[in-house]
This record gives C-alpha cells, sequence and structure tokens, in this order.
C-alpha cells in the first residue's frame, strides 16, 4: 500500500498531538484504543475504495481519523467509532473523487452521520475526567475514567463550570475539545506552519463572541456569557482545526474566507441557543461547508465584474 | 404566538427549519436535473419562488372561497393543480408580452414549473395547517426562498465537482442524492428553531 506524503498534513498532526496526550491524561487509556479502531477502520476504506477506483491513499487519512476520533465523546461504543469513519471517508470524500475534492469535511460527515443515527451514545453519556487531575499519572494510570466516575452533563448544558476549568479542560466533554489552552497552542503551531489560515479563525471568533455578547447582553434565552460559551463545547476546536480544513473551506480569496469564518461563527450560536441541540458546531460546519463553493463563485463573479467596469471607465477616459 | 409576528416566524420556518426541499423532500426532480449550472439554477430558482408564493396565495382565495362554502373540499388536489397550471400559462404570456428579457430568461422553465410537486405541496400544506391569507402569502414566499437557497447551494457544488473524477456509477444524479443528503443533514441542525402549525 502506497501512501502519499502531504506536509501540510503532517503539521496538522504535529498540532493534534499536545490535544491526543491530553485526551489520555483526561479520559483514560480507553481512547487510544478509539483512535487505533477509527484509523484501522479509516484506512480500510480508503484502501477499498482506491483500489476499486484508482485513488491515491493520502496522508490526509490520517489527520480525518484523528479529528474525529477527538471529537468523539469518551464512552462512544468502539462499533460506533467504526461506522463513522468508514462513512466519512467513503461517501464524504471517496466518492467526491478522493483527497481534494470533497465538498465536505470527511471527519464532520463521520461525525454528524454518528450524531444524528446514535443520538444516544452521543450525547448523553459523557463524562467527568479522571477526577484527579492533579496527581500525577491521571489518566495515564487507568484505561478509562468510566470505572469510577459517573455520566455527567458536558458544561454546555450545566452551564456551571467555573473559568479555569474550561480552560484548562478539567470538565466533561468529548476526547479532544475539552481543553482549550492546548487547543490554543496546537492552532497556533498550524497556523505558523501555514498548515490553516489566521484569517477564517479569526472572523469565526470574532463573528462568534460578537453574537453571543449579543444575545447575553439582551438576556436572550440564557445565553451563557461570551467567554463561557466560547470556552465550552468544541468551538475553539472546530475554528482551528475544522473549518481551516484547506479543501472544503472558502479558500479562493481573504474576502471569502472573513464570511466563511463569520458564517460559522454565526451558524454555531444561532443553532446551539435557538435549536433543539445542545451543540451547534456539527452541523455549522457542515452549512458553510456546503455554501462556500457557491460563495467562490460569487466573489470571482463580483471580481470579474469589477474588472470590467473599472476596463470600461479607464477605455472612457482614454478616449 | 404573537399575533402579528407569525407570518413572519411561518417564513423563516418554511425557509430553513422546514425547508420544503431538504426536509420535505419536494421538487426533487427538477433539483436534480436543472442543478448542474449555476446561473440557469438561479432562473429556475426565482421562477419557482415567484410562482410559489403567488399560487399558494391564489389557491388560498380559490380554496376558502369557492371549495370550503360549497362543499368540495376533496376536489382540492386537481382544482390546485388547475390552478398552478393556468396560472402559470398566464404568467408566461403576459412576461412575453410585455418584457422579452425575462421571458428568454425564465421562458423555459415556467411550464416546468408546473409540474414541480413542491408548488403543490405548499399548497397542500398552507390547507392542512390552516393558515390565514398573509400567513398563506409568507409561507408561499418562504418556501420558494428556501427551494432557491437549496438549489443554489447544489449548483455551486456540482460546478465545482465537474472535473471531479467521480466513480462511473454515481455521475450525475447518484452524486446529486449524496449531496442531498449532506444538505439535509446540515439543515438538520436548524430543527426545532421555530414550530409554524
Amino acid at each position: 500500500m502506497k501512501i502519499q506524503k502531504q506536509q501540510a498534513m503532517r503539521n496538522v498532526l504535529i498540532g493534534l498531538s499536545p490535544l491526543i496526550l491530553a485526551a489520555i491524561y483526561f479520559f483514560g487509556w480507553r481512547f487510544i484504543a478509539v483512535y487505533l479502531v477509527v484509523g484501522a477502520a479509516g484506512l480500510l476504506s480508503e484502501w477499498f475504495m482506491s483500489k476499486r477506483y484508482g485513488y491515491k491513499i493520502t496522508e490526509s487519512l490520517f489527520v480525518t481519523a484523528t479529528l474525529f476520533a477527538l471529537s468523539l465523546p469518551p464512552t462512544i461504543p468502539l462499533w460506533i467509532a467504526a461506522v463513522g469513519i468508514a462513512f466519512g471517508v467513503i461517501f464524504g470524500k471517496m466518492v467526491f473523487g478522493g483527497f481534494g475534492r470533497n465538498i465536505f469535511n470527511p471527519a464532520i460527515t463521520a461525525r454528524a452521520f454518528v450524531y444524528i443515527s446514535f443520538g444516544v451514545p452521543m450525547t448523553a453519556h459523557f463524562l467527568s475526567p479522571q477526577t484527579a487531575v492533579s496527581s500525577f499519572p491521571a489518566g495515564f494510570g487507568v484505561f478509562s475514567s468510566a470505572a469510577d466516575s459517573v455520566a455527567a452533563a458536558t458544561p454546555l448544558i450545566t452551564k456551571s463550570a467555573d473559568h479555569l476549568s474550561l480552560l484548562l479542560g478539567n470538565v466533561a466533554g468529548s476526547f479532544g475539545e475539552t481543553s482549550a489552552v492546548l487547543i490554543l497552542l496546537g492552532g497556533l503551531f498550524i497556523i505558523y506552519k501555514k498548515a490553516a489560515n489566521w484569517k477564517t479563525v479569526v472572523s469565526a471568533i470574532a463573528a462568534f463572541l460578537l453574537f453571543q455578547t449579543i444575545l447575553w447582553m439582551t438576556d436572550t434565552a440564557q445565553a451563557a456569557d461570551p467567554l463561557y460559551a466560547l470556552l465550552s463545547g468544541s468551538f475553539i476546536f472546530a475554528a482551528f482545526f475544522m473549518i481551516t480544513d484547506p479543501v472544503s473551506s472558502s479558500q479562493s480569496t481573504d474576502i471569502g474566507r472573513i464570511i466563511y469564518g463569520a458564517a460559522f461563527g454565526l451558524l454555531t450560536v444561532l443553532i446551539r441557543i435557538f435549536s433543539s441541540w445542545a451543540e451547534g458546531v456539527t452541523f455549522a460546519i457542515l452549512l458553510v461547508n456546503m455554501f462556500a463553493p457557491l460563495l467562490d463563485y460569487l466573489i470571482k463573479e463580483a471580481k470579474k465584474k469589477n474588472k470590467a467596469k473599472r476596463a470600461a471607465i479607464e477605455k472612457g477616459g482614454n478616449a | 404566538m404573537n399575533e402579528m409576528l407569525f407570518p413572519i416566524a411561518v417564513f423563516f420556518a418554511a425557509a430553513f427549519t422546514n425547508n420544503i426541499l431538504l426536509t420535505n423532500y419536494l421538487g426533487m426532480c427538477s433539483f436534480l436535473s436543472v442543478s448542474k449550472e449555476i446561473e440557469t439554477s438561479a432562473g429556475l430558482g426565482i421562477a419557482v419562488t415567484f410562482v410559489m408564493a403567488l399560487t399558494t396565495a391564489l389557491n388560498w382565495v380559490v380554496y376558502h372561497l369557492i371549495l370550503v362554502p360549497f362543499e368540495l373540499e376533496y376536489l382540492r388536489f386537481i382544482v390546485f393543480i388547475i390552478v398552478i397550471a393556468a396560472f402559470v400559462q398566464l404568467i408566461e404570456m403576459v412576461i412575453e408580452r410585455y418584457s422579452e428579457g425575462l421571458y428568454f430568461a425564465l421562458g423555459i422553465f415556467l411550464p416546468l414549473i408546473t409540474v414541480n410537486c413542491a408548488i403543490l405541496g405548499a399548497s397542500l400544506f398552507m390547507v392542512i395547517r390552516d393558515y390565514s391569507f398573509i400567513t398563506t402569502f409568507f409561507f408561499g414566499l418562504g418556501s420558494g426562498i428556501g427551494w432557491f437557497i437549496a438549489i443554489m447551494a447544489m449548483a455551486g457544488i456540482r460546478q465545482k465537482l465537474k472535473t471531479a473524477k467521480i466513480p462511473v456509477g454515481l455521475d450525475g444524479a447518484g452524486i446529486a442524492l449524496i449531496i442531498a443528503g449532506f444538505m439535509a443533514m446540515a439543515f438538520m441542525g436548524f430543527s426545532g428553531m421555530i414550530t409554524i402549525s
């Protein structure tokens, strides 16, 4: 089996590595079991499709698998993880013609698919992280933090965690989404390495904070305070690692990137607060993925028109 | 809910939470066949929006002022279809007479719309949900705009995929249905935001 090398994808994997360690630290070695299952099932799906249709196997698969594994809740049954990644790789990526052609981010299609299909395992069984995180081996000493902690709701629902825990990651949540500090660290690394574009990230976070602040100030639908909302759930994780995916995002112009990021921020707040789902990130990404090609097209057309107009004016001036 | 705001809420619900195409799967046929180019999709989308807003309102009048007083509600399927077909013909003639540009832009799409199930669907929903006249108009308009948004996104995606190497069996309608599935999945995110009946 030949795997095509991609430097940008390696950088993303390096950026994600602190989150992998954190996932073990907070939730035990079970994360590695999930990770291996996801990686193997993903590779198998990609290999199957590439053998049948002659596509290349690329390293982007490992990024997809890592992102998907990190976005799962700690008690996820292994078979659901396997089904999810197989769906994401085959239907999210390969049927569109393999890497570089997918319209939707494969990791997020996988997650949306299992989120909709298996509601209870995906939302009802979050765990508090290994309670004794302050004492050294913490999660490194156990297979799963499930043994000695009870199922807990995420801070998105309870709205009661303190900001410091949210920042450090000592709260219930999906494997990789809890620690804002480490996400920031990895995220800044991939921006520094130019594997992600900072304009998308900044506009997403700015739009998110702005909209959340408005709702919080007007006290609409018990909106949480902006900082709490930013740190809880998977918003920053997605803002750095999911929407910056160079294939499925708006990628041709700066204005496109800014609109794309801002739309993601707004939609996340909208879905979190007003819809029946607790977390809006998954759907918000799918929605912006879905409109990105149209957005790129419209910007291109507008530019063309502008250019033609300017040329016409210049011509008129000369005559 | 506030009486005055209800039509507005229905408008947004029809466009997003209960998108006629992506949550009710109506109007699929033209959605799949005409979504290859952005420009033609825009033409069809505008035509659908226009016809849907006006025919649902017209059908409301026909239903409540003719069918209900004569107790002929069971005829509504046939009557609605006739009203839509007649209305589309009329519009076509008027446009042909007064605006040649618009006629050639919409020309081919107008007859197509007569058989678009989303249009009939909107009229039937209006009956089932017992909307008032104003609400009906906003519902028709919202449904049309929702349909427009969906076909535009689809056309954008398919235009981007033009050079992609899609597995032979899936090229065309197959990949379009897979994309429509993903779009429907994305629109599930709006569920529960506004209720409309």
